[in-house]
């Protein structure tokens, strides 16, 4: 093949402006700390950080809400644990009454102040707040309970995603924990209301069944705190699960879409090296010509 | 008489080594032309028996003929450049357009579309965590307004892409009439000499050439050196007229007479109807189905659900926008956080659940993972534009390297070597001073004869 010089400087040319292009894209990479600097880079890669992307904002979304689950069940837990020490004494208050029904109405007065006391501590428990909302009261807004013991929320779940296609309802509603109003037993509330008036009126018969009664209002009330206590407990696990997963999207995520800044530094160099020795070349090859050596 | 014959010859041959160093000047000024292919002058030796005079035998009539001046050319090649360099610009054109719609989805990123759709999703689940909250719900709608602004400006800036190319088309109805007025002229100048310059030649090539590059247009040369050019075997030119011209002004190419569009299967005008025909509107299609999931799949379960207020029925994308460029929130939630309906139905009934409750906007949250869902949609989408972009980018890249395969092949016999044409300089000079040095020893001859002959009775 013939070959003129124009040829050759044309040659020249381009191999300059593609190791420039060369260099220039390690440099971008370098300075930019990223490998996907377009989707085109690498289709197959840009899919997967997307992925790993979506994936981080939900677990990320979901770890808050996981700690949001986590305080919330926290919060009942500690108030019903608390609860179930008020009505041990109740249950001990009334003992002691029955044993002492014959003594003075100066006592048995003061047995059923002491169990209204009770009763005004056990509702304060029942419209426990997190977040400045009642946590017994389902999806209502406002008290829980009011003053005289009735219930003024719903039925409602409050759930929270925690993980991945897990979901976790983190409440108890009251009547669950604290009985049924109405009927002949009532909620926790009226047989602690009816417990009182009877140790008052020193009512033997009347103290007897409300005792069985209190002791099924504590049964259920006992169920529904060992409930919340291994929902509590669960949620412990799945936050530091939550924790683990997002870190290691973020590594993933990481992994996906920045340099090696070792890796991408030596590229700098490298197209830079060659870049120059092409230089070097074209500045030997395209001055001479016959002209030089004809005088 | 031959002394006086080799005279002539002797100054042919001084005219045609002037007429080769008048070649040579000419390749080395135009050493850097492009288009330009070098030219050689053709030597002919001339021997012609003349008639026989009274007192010498039948005279021959020597010495070196120079007029023919030809152009190192292979038409070959040239048709095989041209074909190729019409398949390159119409590979960059697509690469062009490639890279511009890719830029417009800045993925993997903070600044892309998906990065917005997460917002939103995450917003909707701090709605459902907070349902009471107003900063939530006035979060909310902050975000959906942000994806809502970028789908528009996304729909917008593919539209623009189109609209640059149709006005490209238009103003390349103009070139390729230019081109093709001037191929015309050239033709016409060539037709009416007898010995017409290369160099004309090598214009009316550069104009072919050029016409490749835009339309993909096929030359066919006449016996007479005319150039008769076709786009899409119909033909732009033929001999010295201008048959009929293109127009561009609807934003593709017709010819003027009966207004039919012009086929086109290489140049830049292929890559820009492509553009224009098939890969803004399947990319338009792809976002548009995007957003019109997006107002389906969210306002479907919206209607549904109840505000705090305990009202239901509300939309919340203006169900009556399902494209990209259309999609807005509705007029039931714009600047009214409150009827963001997070709350679910209370089943059965259904009846309206407490104000606090949450279950609604969990349900368009989880949207957000849903097999097929808007996310899913995007990723594809972006993951298609990726690898197109991706076999656009390679394509031209491989098309440019075979069109400049096929430029060197026409360039190794045509573009001018200086060496070479120091080397014909220096045989032509040589040439020139060996005729002078014949017509000098001729004349020496001539003198001899005429001072020392005829001297005897002087």
């Amino acid at each position: 093949m013939r070959v003129t010089s124009s040829m050759m400087v044309r040659s020249t040319l381009r191999d300059l402006s593609s190791s420039l292009e060369r260099l220039q894209d390690a440099q971008n990479r370098a300075t930019s700390g990223k490998q996907l600097l377009r989707p085109s880079n690498n289709p197959t890669a840009t899919a997967a950080a997307m992925t790993t992307r979506q994936e981080l904002r939900r677990s990320e979304q979901m770890v808050k809400e996981a700690e949001d689950a986590k305080g919330w069940l926290s919060t009942a837990d500690a108030a019903l644990t608390s609860g179930l020490d008020l009505l041990r004494r109740a249950n001990d208050v009334v003992v002691a009454a029955r044993n002492a029904a014959t003594s003075d109405p100066a006592t048995r007065q003061s047995f059923a102040l002491e169990l209204r006391s009770l009763r005004a501590e056990l509702l304060s428990i029942a419209n426990t707040k997190y977040a400045d909302r009642s946590i017994f009261n389902g999806n209502a807004a406002g008290a829980a309970y009011d003053a005289t013991g009735a219930y003024l929320g719903d039925t409602g779940d409050v759930v929270r995603d925690v993980a991945p296609s897990l979901s976790v309802t983190v409440n108890v509603t009251g009547p669950t924990v604290f009985g049924t109003a109405g009927g002949p037993v009532g909620n926790l509330f009226e047989v602690l209301d009816r417990l009182a008036t009877a140790v008052e009126t020193g009512n033997d018969t009347a103290i007897a069944a409300e005792q069985a009664n209190l002791a099924a209002a504590r049964d259920a009330y006992t169920a529904a705190t060992a409930t919340i206590g291994v929902r509590a407990a669960r949620m412990e696990q799945i936050e530091t699960r939550a924790a683990d997963d997002k870190l290691r999207l973020l590594t993933q995520l990481s992994n996906a879409e920045d340099i090696d800044v070792v890796d991408a530094l030596i590229q700098v160099k490298q197209q830079e090296t060659r870049y120059q020795a092409s230089l070097q070349v074209a500045a030997r090859i395209i001055p001479p010509s016959l002209m030089d050596f004809l005088r | 008489m031959p002394s006086i014959g080799s005279l002539t010859t002797s100054v042919s041959g001084l005219n045609a080594q002037r007429r080769v160093l008048d070649v040579t000047a000419h390749n080395i000024a135009n050493a850097n032309t492009e288009g330009y292919h070098r030219q050689r002058v053709e030597l002919r030796s001339l021997s012609i028996t003349g008639v026989s005079g009274i007192f010498s035998g039948p005279s021959r009539q020597m010495g070196v003929d120079a007029t023919k001046v030809t152009r190192a050319y292979d038409e070959l090649l040239a048709t095989r450049f041209q074909r190729e360099d019409a398949a390159r610009s119409n590979a960059n054109a697509l690469r062009t357009t490639m890279d511009t719609i890719e830029k417009l989805f800045p993925e993997p990123g903070d600044l892309g579309i998906a990065h917005q759709l997460d917002q939103f999703w995450a917003s909707w689940s701090s709605v459902a965590t907070n349902p009471g909250s107003a900063a939530a719900r006035q979060e909310l709608l902050a975000r959906a307004d942000q994806l809502v602004s970028s789908l528009n400006r996304a729909a917008a800036d593919l539209q623009g892409v189109a609209e640059t190319a149709m006005a490209r088309v238009g103003l390349m109805a103009e070139d390729v009439n230019s081109l093709a007025d001037q191929l015309a002229t050239t033709n016409r100048a060539i037709g009416s000499s007898a010995n017409p310059s290369p160099d004309l030649f090598d214009y009316r090539d550069q104009l072919i050439g050029q016409l490749a590059r835009l339309t993909g247009a096929t030359a066919r040369i006449t016996d007479n050196g005319m150039a008769d050019v076709y786009i899409g075997n119909r033909a732009l030119v033929v001999g010295a007229d201008l048959v009929e011209p293109v127009d561009g002004t609807t934003g593709a190419l017709r010819w003027v007479n009966g207004n039919q569009p012009v086929v086109i299967t290489s140049g830049e005008a292929a890559g820009l109807a492509a553009t224009i025909n098939d890969i803004v509107p399947r990319y338009q299609a792809m976002i548009d189905g995007i957003a019109s999931n997006l107002v389906t799949g969210v306002n479907a379960l919206h209607v549904a659900g109840y505000d705090q207020a305990g009202a239901t029925g509300w939309n919340f994308f203006d169900p009556t926008a399902l494209t990209a460029g259309t999609i807005a929130l509705s007029a039931d939630v714009a600047g009214q956080p409150g009827r963001i309906a997070a709350g679910a139905p209370v089943l059965p009934g259904p009846t309206a659940p407490g104000p606090l409750d949450g279950g609604q906007a969990r349900e368009i949250a989880r949207l957000a993972d849903a097999a097929g869902g808007v996310n899913a949609q995007y990723r594809q989408m972006i993951t298609a534009l990726a690898a197109e972009t991706r076999g656009a980018t390679t394509r031209a890249a491989v098309q440019d390297q075979v069109a400049e395969t096929a430029a060197m092949d026409l360039k190794s016999i045509g573009s001018v070597d200086l060496d070479e044409e120091m080397a014909t300089l220096v045989s032509a000079q040589r040439a020139y001073e060996a005729n002078a040095r014949v017509i000098t020893a001729i004349d020496e001859m001539l003198g001899f004869l005429i001072e020392r002959t005829g001297v005897v009775g002087r």
